[in-house]
């Protein structure tokens, strides 16, 4: 198979003009960013892959206005260590080589969306390109806004089919001065997991798995102590660590296939199955290693299924998932207005679209 | 052309007959909401549950009526201000806690329940329902949807957009669908995001799943006064850049505070230039170390007197002050004009000198009450309507510091939304192919334009045409508003 040609436009009129150019010259693309999330997604025949790492420029940071303006294609290591330099962060916990945009394209999870939600909710203003190429902005850089369609909600999680987003103002917030993580050990991980989501305020993640539960908290120093004390009349943890990465580990690391469940917090145990998933519990995501994307995918998706939820691959084959999507008819009239020509990514969206 | 009387009979016949109105008494009462707009409507109907609203748009639809929802009529835009034939469909019927489920931290509500009633309801669940709107006694969650409603609270918690989960919409072609899912992550492109804000112009929102955020253990709420506004507003960016961020931030300047106090009795200091609430909340430490912080920002910045709510009765009775403002203004004058323009919290100070010499300029009452912490001011210009020549004046004040704000590097709205008092702002922070795009969003959820015409965008945009029409096509898509409608 001859490699896909790819194309890195330099700055945002170069963008528009190869998306214009992929029109007039029919050519299928594929967006890219950090190609961490490009498993997320139906499978799709493509003639380039466009790639934004090239727009990585910081265009605004106030720290004073927690809001930082930067175009998609910034790695999130480096957006992190320029917050940090204003004592901020934008909690995503994606690897380093990740781009911002392409972690709003996938509607990736954080393992801390507990306490801060999902990312989708962080993204004020964005400017995009669309399918047939027109440059239109969006929401505004400030923390409260309705002002007209806010047009960028529906670039996040679109998996690159509607447009191409060239930069967002990210709401962003205080770094913590204390950060913990307490491990807990035993069989009932879920149940213990549960009580601690009930005992302990505010905890900014617990991760059940089916080795045992991780316990983030963060804040300030006395607050971080008082949640401690909270957990510990919960359980006993078996480790405990400042500034340790949260997860400390996961059992699906080197899983060939990984699932991304989303289901109602209380459906997860019902969900999980095997020895390498874990959970974000109070959230209802769950991250499932398969040694396969054949019969235990399936298995999986009917489970998930019946808990009313859905499963993606974001690793390996196995696409997004048969789920019906809702307002079909208005998901692909979407799909017509801002991509006429189908040249974004055909098929790789939910539902085919 | 619409068959009204067809559409009357099918009405009755669905929903019953005491819940249609005809009158004219009923058609003047529901042709205006709480903004300055009068507009007018052919028939208003109350379904009582989820299927009465499908029927309400399958025969709107049926006989060529518009369709514009309402919930309580407290929006401050136009967005239910009706136009022309329309059926207005009223949800304040439709009140129900459908159920609440604090193992999914999520509960399924009614679109007609009141936002404080639904907080009330969850507080023995050990929950609330973040998003308070100033109006919150009355207005409904629906509404609060529409508007992508926010409040005090959303500095810290986040707009209505981040609490709602799911939506039961009945879409323009009579179809019921769930935009959102209770789980986290829904396939599909994200419709309930732009359905919620969108100002009852892409549906009718059915039933709305909130997400339930836990009650904090501990709260402290502050009341500070200063002798400058200056002060004031520095102490708010003080507080952030300190890496506090606060539940809650709000600032009254003197002449609000003087009314308010008059009205609610809080103790509040009438001799203040300006006062700051601080609320902060969590645990018992996190307290702690944000009202500290604050505490520093605000002698820092030359704050005269720190008063701390003692307990949940003081609490309550100072922020009784601030919510009911708007109502207290009617001291002053018997009508109101408000802003709803978002700043950059660092342009604060000025855009504030900017909005007092604007309304001394016009020969104007305004004063001030906003969340200073989101930078979402609402300058509140009084009035007396009935003598001539005032509205003239409000109106160009109005656009005045409307300009003032966008040119601050502010948004149109923060949580009022655009509805028609506001759409031909839209071009000052929209380019024409961002206005086709926010069309084609429209265009795919209702395609027919069946749903509450005339709202949101302004005249000309189309989806697919790059260029906004402008001169003949504008006069045209002006001369559908009838007689009276503006203002």
């Amino acid at each position: 198979m001859t490699p896909v040609p790819r194309i890195h436009p330099q700055t945002k009129r170069e963008l528009v003009e190869q998306v214009r150019r992929a029109n007039t010259d029919g050519r299928r693309v594929l967006v890219v960013g950090g190609g961490q999330h490009l498993d997320k997604g139906n499978p799709s025949d493509v003639d380039d892959e466009l790639w934004t790492t090239q727009l990585d420029a910081l265009v605004a940071y106030e720290p004073a206005e927690m809001i930082a303006v930067v175009e998609a294609g910034m790695r999130v290591g480096t957006l992190r260590s320029l917050l940090a330099d204003g004592g901020q962060e934008w909690p995503a916990d994606a690897p380093d080589a990740a781009t911002v945009g392409g972690l709003v394209a996938s509607s990736a999870s954080s393992p801390r969306r507990l306490k801060f939600g999902p990312l989708r909710d962080t993204v004020l203003e964005a400017e995009v390109v669309t399918g047939d190429g027109r440059f239109v902005r969006s929401g505004a850089r400030t923390v409260k806004n309705v002002t007209g369609y806010d047009v960028h909600k529906l670039l996040s999680g679109s998996l690159g089919t509607l447009g191409v987003i060239a930069q967002v103002a990210l709401k962003v917030r205080p770094l913590p001065q204390r950060r913990r993580t307490l491990r807990f050990g035993g069989d009932l991980t879920m149940a213990t997991a549960l009580a601690l989501l009930d005992a302990v305020p505010a905890a900014a993640g617990i991760i059940a798995t089916p080795d045992g539960v991780e316990l983030r908290l963060e804040g300030w120093t006395a607050e971080v102590d008082e949640q401690s004390r909270a957990a510990r009349d919960v359980a006993e943890p078996v480790d405990e660590a400042d500034d340790a990465p949260f997860p400390m580990s996961s059992l699906w690391d080197d899983a060939p296939v990984v699932a991304e469940v989303a289901v109602t917090p209380s459906r997860l145990g019902d969900v999980v199955e095997g020895d390498r998933w874990s959970a974000l519990v109070g959230v209802g995501i769950a991250w499932v290693g398969l040694d396969h994307a054949d019969a235990p995918l399936d298995t999986l998706r009917r489970r998930v299924r019946e808990a009313g939820g859905i499963a993606p691959v974001i690793r390996g084959p196995g696409g997004l998932g048969d789920d019906r999507i809702p307002a079909p008819d208005v998901q692909r009239r979407l799909k017509a207005a801002f991509d006429p020509n189908g040249v974004l990514a055909p098929g790789r969206g939910w539902g085919g679209v | 052309m619409a068959d009204v009387e067809a559409a009357r009979r099918a009405l009755e016949e669905a929903l019953g007959q005491s819940e249609v109105l005809s009158d004219p008494l009923a058609l003047r009462l529901y042709a205006r909401d709480a903004s300055l707009v009068e507009g007018g409507c052919a028939l208003v109907a109350f379904p009582r549950r989820l299927p009465g609203v499908v029927a309400c748009v399958r025969i709107a639809g049926e006989h060529g009526l518009p369709i514009v929802p309402r919930g309580s009529g407290t929006g401050l835009a136009g967005g239910s201000t009706p136009i022309g034939d329309a059926l207005v469909v009223v949800t304040s019927k439709m009140t129900d806690l459908i159920e609440v489920r604090p193992a999914d931290r999520l509960a399924w509500v009614e679109p007609g329940l009141a936002n404080l009633d639904l907080a009330n309801a969850l507080r023995p669940y050990g929950f609330t329902y973040a998003p308070d709107p100033s109006s919150q006694q009355t207005s409904s969650i629906g509404g609060n949807v529409s508007t992508n409603a926010g409040g005090p609270h959303c500095l810290a918690y986040g707009v209505t957009s981040n609490h709602v989960l799911a939506l039961d919409v009945v879409l323009p072609d009579g179809t019921l669908e769930r935009l959102g899912t209770e789980a986290p992550e829904a396939a599909g492109y994200d419709l309930r995001a732009v359905m919620v804000g969108s100002e009852g112009t892409l549906g009718v929102v059915a039933a709305v799943c909130v997400r339930l955020t836990p009650l904090p253990p501990a709260i402290r709420t502050m009341l500070l006064d200063f002798e400058t506004v200056a002060e004031c507003a520095a102490t708010v960016s003080a507080i952030i850049a300190s890496g506090v961020v606060p539940a809650a931030v709000e600032m009254m300047d003197n002449g609000i505070v003087v009314a308010a106090e008059r009205f609610a009795h809080a103790g509040y200091p009438t001799d203040a230039a300006a006062i700051l609430i601080v609320e902060v909340d969590g645990t018992e430490a996190a307290v702690e170390e944000q009202a500290t912080a604050v505490e520093s920002a605000a002698s820092a910045n030359g704050v005269r007197t720190i008063r701390v709510a003692a307990d949940e009765a003081e609490r309550a009775l100072i922020w009784k002050g601030r919510k009911s403002a708007f109502g207290a203004v009617a001291q002053i004058a018997p009508h109101y004009h408000l802003h709803d323009c978002v700043v950059p919290r660092s342009k604060l100070v000025d855009v504030l000198a900017g909005v007092y010499d604007i309304a001394e300029r016009h020969d104007l009452i305004v004063t001030n009450v906003f969340h200073a912490g989101d930078g979402n001011l609402h300058p509140l210009l009084s009035f007396d309507r009935t003598v001539p020549g005032t509205l003239e004046r409000v109106l160009a004040a109005s656009e005045e510091i409307v300009r003032l704000c966008v040119d601050a590097g502010g948004a149109l709205s923060g949580e009022h939304g655009i509805g028609l008092e506001k759409r031909d702002f839209m071009p000052l922070v929209f380019t024409a192919e961002d206005l086709s795009a926010q069309a084609c969003v429209r265009s795919a959820f209702d395609p027919d334009t069946r749903m509450n015409p005339l709202k949101v965008l302004p005249d000309g945009a189309r989806c697919g045409d790059f260029a906004m029409a402008r001169g003949n096509d504008a006069a045209r898509a002006a001369a559908e508003l009838p007689e009276g409608a503006w203002l």
